[in-house]
C-alpha cells in the first residue's frame, strides 16, 4: 500500500515537473511587494495581457520579506521572476552583481531621461551616480511626505492658545522649529491626544528614511556617495542636530511607539492619536478615503519642512522596474516595458492610483489636482534624497539601525556619539569592500 | 529498553526480525542521512570561508576567522546572553505550567475531550499570526492588556527591559499545551493500581507526586523538555514579528540579519554552528538524563 | 476519616475546576478575540475595552478571498447599484474588487490553502509511518550505535531553519524542486521525523514486550504482532505525534517562505502580509487565521480519544 502511494506520487512530481517547465513561453512574471500599488499595476497590466494575450502575473510578497525573497532568488541565479520592482537602494547591488539587465541603449531609443523627472532617473535608474547608465525605469515615485489634521489646526481656540504660547500662528509648518513646537502643543496624553507620530521601526530602512528626511533638511548628508568618504560627513554637526531633532519628535509620539512603520503612523490619524503624522506618499490614499479614516475630511498634507539653514530635502522612496538577467523571457519583458512608457500607459497608471514618473503626467493640473497630496508629492519630488544604493547597502542600513535606535527611542548617548559609531561601523564595511 | 531474542520461534515464519529491524530502520536513518548531512556539510564547509552568497568575487578559505570574530564579538554575547534569559524563562514558564494544566485535567469529568482539543488552539496557531496579535494585545493604545491591568500606558514591546519577558510571555502562552499535551498522555498512562496501593499505605500527597507520579510521567516529561528547549534556541518568528528592541534581539534573528540582509554566508554558517554545539551539549545533558530516568 | 478526606477532596475539586476556568480564560481569551474578530465591522476590530457582543458579519470573509484595491475618489453610484450584495459590501469599505473583464480576481488564499493541505497531509502520514516503524526497531530490537544514532536522529532538529535554507534552496534549484509540492514535504518529513520517532519511541518503550511474546507464543509472526498487538496499544502516541507533525508542516513559515513561489506556496507568509494598504485589515486578517485555525482543530478534535486514552497496562505481571 505504501509503494503505491509512493509511486503515485512520483508520476505526480514528475507531470508537475514537466508542465511546469512548459509555462514560461507568453507568461510574465513581476515582482513586487504586497500592498495597494502592486495590486494597481496588476489592473494597469491586465490590459497589456488583454491588448497582446501575454498574461502577465504581479507576484507579491509581504513588505519584510521583499528583500529577502528578491535577493535569495538573483543569488541563485533563479528565473521565477522576469522583472523585479526594486528598491532604489538595490540597483548598486543589482547592477554590480549582474543581476538586473542594462537598460542603457533602451533609454536612449526612447529618449526617456525627456520623459521621466530628472530626480526619478537620477535616483531610481541610474547607477553609479552620473555614470550614464541606467538599469530601471522609474515606475513609483515616492517620498517622505505629511499628514496632518487640518481640523485641530484650523480650530479656533488652538489658534489662539497656540499664538498665545507660541507667539506666531498655527499653521502648515515650514520648518523643524516649527514642527517640534506644534508637536509640543498637541501633546496631551491626559486627553489620550499626542503630538506627532514618526517612523521608528528599525528592520528595514523605516526609521533611516524618517531620521534621513531630518538630516538632510538640516544640511548634513550621509556621505559622499561617489568617494565613500564618511568621516566627517556622516557625523557632521549639522547631521547630529538634525537627529537631535529627530529625538526630540520622538518625546512627542504616542505611547508603545518604539516600532512603527507606516501602518502604526496612519493609524494616528485615522485613530484620533496624532495631530502630525509622517509617511511615505504611497500610504495616503487610506486617508482621504471616508470608509477608512473617519478623519478624513479634517485630514491635510504638507511636504517634509526645511532646517534651521533654509535647506530642504526629503528621504526617497520610491521604486523603478528592471529586467532581471536570469530570466528566460527578456525580449517579451523589453516589448512590455515599451508599452509601459507610453503617455497613455503612464496616464492610465495614475488615474489608477500608481505614482507614475512621467514629468508630461505629474506637471498636468489633472493630476495635481487629482488627490489632496498630490500637489505636495510634486513639490518633493523636485527636492528629493536617497540613502546609499551601494552593493552593501544592507549592511550599511543595519549598521545605521543599531547605532541610532538605542538613541531615538531607548534615549542611549548623545546623537554625536551614534553618528561617530554609525561613522566609524561604515568606514570599516567601506574598506573592507575596497572601496578607499 | 525490550529487546526480543531474533531466534525466537516465531522468527522462523514469516519476516526474520532482522529483516523487520533493517527495513523499520534503514530507509528512515538514509533519508535523514540525505537531507540532513548535506545541508550540515555544506555549511560547515561555509563557515570557514569568507562566502558571501552576493558576491560574484571569488572566496577563499580563512580557517577559523570566522568563528574568533564572532566569539570576541561583545554584539554576539550579548544576543547569546539574551536568548539564553529567553529559553530559561520561557521553557520553565512552559513546563510549569503545561504540567500544572495536566494535573488539573486529569480526572474524568463532561466534556474532557473538547475541553483537551480547546487548550490545545494556542499552538495550533502560525507563530507569525501569534506575534501579530500579541502585539496588538500588548499595544498601550488599542490592546485590552493594559485595559484589563490597569497599566495605563506602559509599553510592553518599546520597553527595553520588559520586551524580552513580553515576547516569552507570549511563547509560554502558546507552548504550554505541548507540555500539558504529552504530560496527560503520560499521566493517565500511571496505572490505577499504583494510587490505590499509595493510599492504603496511607501515603501523603507530596510522596505519592514525588514517588509514583513524577518518576512514571518523567520519561514524557523529558522528551517535552527536551524538544522545547531547542525550538526555544531556535525562536524566530514570534521575536520578529513582535519587537526589534536591540535588547530582545534573540540568536537566531541575528542569524537572519546575517544570512540574509548582509549576505555573509561564510560567517552565518559559522555562528548557526556555535549555536549548534552548544544546543547538542545542552540536549546531551538531558537526554543522559532521560537514559538514566528510564534504567530506574 | 472518610469523611475529612471525602471533604478535602471536594474542596480539591472545586479549586481543580476554578483552575481549569481561569485556565481556559488565559488560554483561550486570546482566540476569542482572534475568532470573533473574523466576524466584526472594521471600526469595531480594535477598540478598548474589546467589543465582546456584536452583530456577525461576513464581510471579513469576502475580503479574505477577493483581490481588492482602495477607491480612489468617489464610487460610480451605476456600479454600485447593479453590483451583488458582497460586492456593495467591498464598495462601502472604501474598496473595489479587481475584476479580469466580469470575472472577479480570486485572492490567493484558496490556492495557498490547498497547497497548505496537500503538503501537511502527505508529509505528515509519512513522518508518521516512518517514525513508528523506526521507533519500534530501535524500542525492540538491538541496534549498534543505538544511543548515537538516536541523538543523530534528534541532532536533525537543531539547526535553525535559516541557514538550512541556503543549501537547501540551492540544492533544490538543481534538481528542479523548487517551487514543488514534493519539495516542500520532503523538508517536512525530514524536519517531523525527529520528532516523531523519539515520541514515538517513548511510546513503545511503556508497551510491555510480553504481549508480543504472547502473541508469538500463540503463532503469530512478527509483523502480525506489530500491526495487531503493538499498532493499537500505540494509538495515543501516533495520535499525539501526528497531531504534533500535522500542526508543525501546517504552519512552517520559513521554508514556505524561501523555497517556494506561486506554485506550492502555503498560507502562512500570506496571512499576516494583508497589512499592505496603509492600514491594518485585522478583520481580514482574523478571517484568515481563522479559516486556517479549523482543519486543525478539526483534525485534533477527531483524534481526542485516542489522544485521552493513554496506555495502559495490562492484566499481564512481571
Amino acid at each position: 500500500m505504501l509503494k503505491k502511494s509512493l509511486l503515485g506520487m512520483l508520476a505526480g512530481a514528475s507531470v508537475a515537473l514537466v508542465s511546469g517547465a512548459a509555462m514560461a513561453a507568453d507568461e510574465l512574471t513581476i515582482f513586487w511587494a504586497e500592498w495597494d500599488p502592486a495590486n494597481y499595476l496588476q489592473e494597469l497590466v491586465n490590459e497589456y495581457t488583454a491588448q497582446t494575450g501575454v498574461k502577465v502575473t504581479v507576484q507579491t510578497t509581504p513588505w519584510p520579506d521583499f528583500q529577502t525573497k528578491a535577493f535569495t532568488e538573483f543569488n541563485a541565479h533563479g528565473d521565477a521572476y522576469d522583472m523585479v520592482v526594486g528598491d532604489s537602494q538595490w540597483l548598486g547591488a543589482g547592477s554590480t552583481q549582474g543581476h538586473y539587465v542594462e537598460l542603457t541603449d533602451f533609454f536612449k531609443q526612447h529618449k526617456l531621461n525627456d520623459v521621466m523627472a530628472p530626480a526619478t532617473i537620477k535616483y531610481y535608474a541610474e547607477y553609479p551616480g552620473g555614470s550614464g547608465k541606467y538599469w530601471a525605469i522609474p515606475l513609483e515615485g515616492d517620498a517622505i511626505g505629511w499628514a496632518y489634521r487640518k481640523d485641530w489646526f484650523e480650530d479656533p481656540k488652538e489658534k489662539e492658545a497656540f499664538k498665545a504660547k507660541y507667539g506666531y500662528d498655527l499653521a502648515v509648518p515650514t520648518t523643524y522649529a516649527q514642527l517640534r513646537d506644534i508637536a509640543e502643543f498637541f501633546y496631551r496624553p491626559d486627553q489620550k491626544r499626542y503630538g506627532i507620530a514618526i517612523y521608528t521601526d528599525n528592520s528595514y530602512d523605516a526609521m533611516a528614511m524618517g531620521v534621513e528626511s531630518a538630516i538632510f533638511s538640516y544640511g548634513g548628508e550621509l556621505g559622499d556617495y561617489a568617494t565613500y568618504q564618511v568621516e566627517g560627513i556622516t557625523n557632521s554637526k549639522q547631521a547630529a542636530d538634525g537627529l537631535a531633532m529627530y529625538k526630540e519628535l520622538y518625546k512627542y509620539t504616542p505611547p508603545g511607539w518604539g516600532k512603527t512603520f507606516f501602518v502604526e503612523d496612519n493609524q494616528a490619524i485615522t485613530g484620533g492619536l496624532a495631530a502630525m503624522s509622517m509617511n511615505f506618499f504611497a500610504f495616503f490614499p487610506p486617508l482621504v478615503n471616508k470608509a477608512t479614516n473617519p478623519n478624513a475630511e479634517g485630514t491635510g498634507f504638507f511636504a517634509n519642512p526645511a532646517g534651521p539653514g533654509g535647506q530642504r530635502f526629503a528621504a526617497l522612496g520610491g521604486q523603478g522596474i528592471s529586467v532581471v538577467s536570469y530570466s528566460k523571457n527578456q525580449e517579451a519583458s523589453m516589448k512590455f516595458l515599451e508599452w509601459f512608457i507610453k503617455d497613455e500607459t503612464q496616464k492610465k497608471w495614475a488615474a489608477l492610483g500608481g505614482y507614475t514618473c512621467s514629468q508630461a503626467v505629474l506637471k498636468s493640473a489633472e493630476f495635481q489636482n487629482a488627490t489632496p497630496y498630490n500637489k505636495a508629492f510634486y513639490d518633493t519630488m523636485f527636492m528629493v534624497k536617497d540613502f546609499w544604493a551601494t552593493p552593501e547597502y544592507a549592511e550599511v542600513l543595519d549598521q545605521l539601525n543599531q547605532n541610532i535606535y538605542p538613541f531615538v527611542v531607548g534615549g542611549k548617548g548623545t546623537a554625536q556619539e551614534a553618528l561617530d559609531a554609525t561613522a566609524k561601523d561604515w568606514t570599516a564595511t567601506f574598506t573592507k569592500y575596497g572601496r578607499y | 529498553m525490550t529487546s526480543l531474542d531474533p531466534r525466537s520461534r516465531a522468527a522462523t515464519r514469516g519476516w526474520s526480525d532482522l529483516t523487520i529491524r533493517n527495513l523499520f530502520v534503514i530507509p528512515t536513518l538514509l533519508f535523514l542521512i540525505v537531507f540532513n548531512i548535506f545541508p550540515l556539510i555544506y555549511s560547515l564547509g561555509y563557515s570557514f570561508t569568507d562566502y558571501a552568497a552576493n558576491r560574484s568575487v571569488p572566496w577563499s578559505f580563512i580557517g577559523l576567522k570566522n568563528y574568533r570574530d564572532l566569539l570576541s564579538d561583545e554584539h554576539i554575547w550579548s544576543n547569546f546572553v539574551i536568548t539564553a534569559k529567553y529559553v530559561i524563562v520561557s521553557v520553565s514558564g512552559q513546563m510549569v505550567v503545561g504540567f500544572g494544566l495536566a494535573l488539573l485535567l486529569n480526572r474524568s469529568f463532561p466534556l474532557k475531550g473538547l475541553v483537551t482539543t480547546l487548550l490545545l488552539l494556542p499552538m495550533m496557531l502560525s507563530a507569525a499570526v501569534v506575534g501579530l496579535f500579541w502585539q496588538l494585545l500588548y499595544s498601550p493604545s488599542w490592546g485590552p492588556i493594559n485595559y484589563l491591568f490597569g497599566l495605563g500606558d506602559f509599553a510592553w514591546l518599546s520597553d527595553p527591559d520588559a520586551a524580552l519577558y513580553a515576547v516569552a510571555i507570549t511563547d509560554i502562552w502558546m507552548w504550554s499545551p505541548f507540555v500539558m499535551l504529552l504530560s496527560l498522555a503520560g499521566l493517565s498512562a500511571v496505572p490505577k493500581h499504583l494510587y490505590e496501593a499509595a493510599a492504603i499505605d496511607r501515603a501523603g500527597a507530596w510522596y505519592t507526586f514525588t514517588r509514583i507520579t513524577l518518576p512514571l510521567v518523567a520519561p514524557l516529561l523529558l522528551i517535552a523538555l527536551i524538544f522545547r528547549t531547542m525550538e526555544a534556541f531556535k525562536t524566530f518568528d514570534i521575536a520578529y514579528t513582535m519587537t526589534t528592541q536591540p535588547t530582545a534581539e534573540l540568536i537566531a534573528i541575528r542569524l537572519y540579519k546575517q544570512a540574509f540582509q548582509q549576505w555573509d554566508t561564510g560567517k552565518s554558517c559559522a555562528l548557526a554552528y556555535i549555536v549548534l554545539i552548544m544546543v547538542l551539549a545542552i540536549t546531551n545533558i538531558y537526554v543522559k538524563y532521560l537514559n538514566r530516568v528510564k534504567e530506574r | 476519616m472518610a469523611a475529612v478526606r471525602s471533604v478535602r477532596k471536594a474542596v480539591l475539586n472545586r479549586l481543580a475546576i476554578a483552575g481549569a476556568l481561569v485556565a481556559m480564560l488565559v488560554f483561550l481569551g486570546p482566540i476569542y478575540w482572534i475568532a470573533s474578530t473574523a466576524f466584526k465591522p472594521k471600526e469595531l476590530a480594535v477598540t478598548v475595552p474589546p467589543t465582546l457582543i456584536f452583530t456577525p458579519e461576513i464581510t471579513p470573509m469576502i475580503r479574505l478571498f477577493t483581490k481588492r484595491v482602495q477607491i480612489q475618489g468617489e464610487t460610480d453610484p451605476a456600479a454600485y447599484a447593479a453590483a451583488p450584495w458582497w460586492e456593495k459590501r467591498i464598495y462601502d469599505g472604501g474598496e473595489r474588487v479587481l475584476k479580469v473583464g466580469d470575472a472577479v480576481q480570486l485572492s490567493q488564499y484558496p490556492n495557498r490553502f490547498e497547497n497548505s493541505l496537500i503538503v501537511a497531509i502527505i508529509s505528515t502520514v509519512l513522518a508518521v509511518s516512518m517514525g513508528t516503524v523506526t521507533a519500534y526497531g530501535f524500542s525492540r530490537f538491538r541496534i549498534a550505535g543505538e544511543a548515537d544514532l538516536l541523538f543523530f536522529i534528534l541532532s536533525t532538529r537543531m539547526l535553525p531553519p535559516v541557514v538550512v535554507a541556503i543549501p537547501m534552496f540551492l540544492m533544490y534549484r538543481v534538481v528542479g524542486l523548487n517551487d514543488s509540492h514534493i519539495g516542500l514535504i520532503i523538508l517536512y518529513v525530514a524536519f517531523n521525523l525527529s520528532f516523531s520517532v523519539w515520541l514515538m519511541k517513548g511510546f513503545m518503550d511503556e508497551i510491555p514486550k510480553e504481549y508480543e511474546e504472547a502473541a508469538l507464543v500463540d503463532g503469530y509472526t512478527r509483523m502480525q504482532s506489530f500491526f495487531k498487538i503493538v499498532l493499537p496499544e500505540a494509538a495515543t502516541g501516533i495520535a499525539a505525534t501526528a497531531v504534533f507533525c500535522f500542526i508543525t508542516a501546517w504552519n512552517e513559515y520559513a521554508f514556505a517562505l524561501i523555497m517556494t513561489n506561486r506554485r506550492a506556496q502555503t498560507a502562512p507568509p500570506f496571512i499576516p502580509s494583508q497589512i499592505g494598504s496603509g492600514l491594518p485589515d485585522w478583520t481580514t486578517i482574523a478571517a484568515g487565521t481563522f479559516l486556517f485555525l479549523l482543519p486543525v482543530a478539526i483534525f485534533t478534535f477527531a483524534l481526542r480519544k485516542h489522544l485521552l486514552r493513554g496506555v495502559t497496562f495490562g492484566a499481564i505481571r512481571k
